[in-house]
């Protein structure tokens, strides 16, 4: 077991604990809070992988999806705090 | 020997993420959560891809690695921002939850 496998087996669980707060969340902003942090693990384990299986072009898929994580998460919160209409 | 470091900050940056973690389910209110939930989550993050770059040493993909903190340090505090500015905004207060 190489330490990144064990790394991204970590990081995968932590993922599911965060889950359970977005499920229970009691406002919207605890899921989006949640959502938040989900993508950030989701970037992370991209680029470990990226670098377990030396596929570099894998970094450049996480960089899109951060900045497209950015924008969702802006837009939500946006969207909710005007209450639906923009 | 990088290797070693680059473990090392890896296992750093779990115990970092593993704090993010019990700091979104001890804390009761919302706002003390988001605050410290997004901000280890953050360091988390930038530790686990400086113990990256170690392992990568010089190459391309060190620079992706720095270019995806770079991005990393901008979004994620302002996002958590503007998170918390809709909860504060549309008035959610503190303590009507438990």
């Amino acid at each position: 077991m190489n330490v990144l496998e064990a790394v991204l087996t970590v990081i995968s669980i932590l993922t599911a604990l965060v889950l359970v707060r977005v499920i229970i969340g009691p406002t919207i902003w605890d899921r989006l809070l949640g959502l938040n942090m989900i993508s950030a693990k989701i970037i992370m384990s991209i680029i470990i992988l990226a670098v377990l299986t030396e596929r570099t072009y894998l970094m450049d898929v996480a960089l899109a999806y951060s900045v497209l994580g950015f924008i969702g998460t802006i837009l939500i919160a946006r969207f909710v705090e005007k209450k639906g209409e923009f | 020997m990088n290797i070693i470091i680059s473990n090392l900050l890896i296992f750093v940056s779990l115990g970092f993420m593993i704090f993010g973690i019990i700091g979104i389910f001890r804390f009761k209110d919302f706002y003390a959560r988001i605050l410290i939930s997004s901000k280890v989550e953050t360091v988390g993050f930038l530790t686990i891809m400086v113990g990256l770059m170690f392992r990568t040493g010089i190459s391309y993909s060190t620079m992706k690695i720095m270019l995806i903190c770079l991005l990393a340090i901008i979004t994620n505090p302002l996002s958590t921002h503007a998170i918390a500015r809709s909860a504060y905004l549309s008035g959610y207060k503190t303590g009507k939850e438990n």
